[in-house]
């Protein structure tokens, strides 16, 4: 059991700063859970990861269960647990302790400098995550072309519901595949 | 109390319990499909149970904006702790995420018995595919909306570049990029 706890200690290691770094969300710190997923610790293979990233979209709930995906391939139930706490928690927290003293900061030139400064950074850490994706994934030419096309629709068309966009890219890729 | 003369009181803000919260943030972790939580939370817990009005969930939303974590998860904490204290926020938060939780590990279970299939391996190509277009429309949007001028792309291409392209470790890339931002965004303010 020494190796499983090591591991636990691991996931813990990665995903706490992940939590509190991931400004705009979960999705803009995927770049590097693949990272260290795939290349620093071999949790998962690339093919692997590209599976786990799909499916924890099949999931609902706020953002991504990839967490808890990339911790049970580590070390099952309880890597599961510990990778999605980790995760998780830590955001949180400093999101509960900050509220707590938001009175005295409203509308100070320095939240203001945070919001304005930490947002393109977040924006860079998004398409870091798609680029990340792409790389991980075997799919070949077809996914790039894929995930382009549907980038221009989004934009094109803002509200479009994703959900029946995630089964259209999946049937798509499931029927042209088979030929 | 008579159901009738409670609902004839004019709707204000309830103070629900902890079970009450457990169970509708249970049920919103588990049907907000689609990500998008922020938006699902306001429909069920501003809109439709009336727990707290739309002027303090903006006031929430826009605490959370400069701070880390998904939307979702903030403004759940937010909620619970406005509700019922720490003890709201920890109940809400772990009810929205036990739902996902067992549904992803079942979703996983499924697919370990699976994992020779090729048509399962296209199909969530095809899903990965999807949901980085999402992400990728996100993030231009997130771009263009920013503040006017170059300073808001230039940082987010540095990002791309550092993080995206040469692969380097996000921690000191966010830790370097991050303070030069706010710095900047704090300079540009001033001059205004």
């Amino acid at each position: 059991m020494r190796g499983s706890g090591d591991t636990l200690v691991a996931l813990g290691l990665v995903f706490v700063p992940l939590s509190l770094l991931s400004f705009g969300g979960g999705n803009a710190v995927i770049a590097d859970i693949a990272q260290q997923a795939i290349n620093v610790h071999g949790w998962t293979s690339e093919r692997e990861f590209a599976d786990l990233f799909a499916l924890s979209r099949a999931a609902p709930g706020p953002g991504s269960m990839l967490a808890a995906l990339i911790g049970l391939k580590a070390a099952g139930i309880a890597g599961a647990v510990v990778a999605t706490l980790a995760f998780y928690v830590p955001s949180a927290a400093l999101v509960l302790a900050v509220s707590r003293l938001w009175g005295r900061w409203r509308g100070s030139p320095w939240h203001t400098a945070v919001e304005r400064g930490m947002a393109p950074v977040a924006a860079g850490l998004f398409l870091s995550s798609g680029i990340a994706v792409l790389r991980a994934s075997p799919g070949g030419p077809a996914v790039w072309i894929a995930a382009i096309v549907t980038t221009v629709a989004l934009l094109r068309w803002p509200k479009m519901h994703p959900v029946p966009l995630l089964l259209g890219a999946a049937v798509l890729f499931g029927i042209l595949r088979a030929f | 109390m008579t159901a009738l003369s409670s609902s004839q009181r004019t709707p204000s803000m309830a103070r629900p319990g902890l079970v009450a919260i457990f169970v509708a943030f249970l049920r919103l972790g588990c049907t907000s499909f689609g990500g998008g939580t922020a938006g699902w939370l306001h429909r069920d817990i501003v809109l439709r149970r009336r727990w707290i009005d739309d002027s303090a969930f903006l006031q929430m939303l826009t605490v959370g904006q400069a701070l880390p974590g998904s939307n979702g998860i903030k403004l759940t904490v937010l909620i619970g702790q406005h509700l019922h204290g720490t003890a709201g926020a920890t109940v809400a938060l772990f009810a929205l995420l036990v739902g996902p939780f067992a549904i992803v590990l079942a979703v996983a279970g499924i697919y370990a018995g699976l994992a020779g299939n090729r048509t399962v391996h296209d199909m969530l190509d095809g899903v990965a595919a999807a949901v980085v277009g999402l992400t990728f429309a996100t993030g231009l949007r997130s771009i263009a909306q920013g503040a006017p001028g170059l300073l808001g792309p230039a940082i987010a291409a540095a990002t791309v570049l550092c993080v995206g392209i040469f692969s380097w470790p996000l921690i000191p890339v966010v830790l370097c990029l991050g303070p030069l931002s706010i710095g900047l965004a704090w300079l540009q303010a001033r001059r205004r």
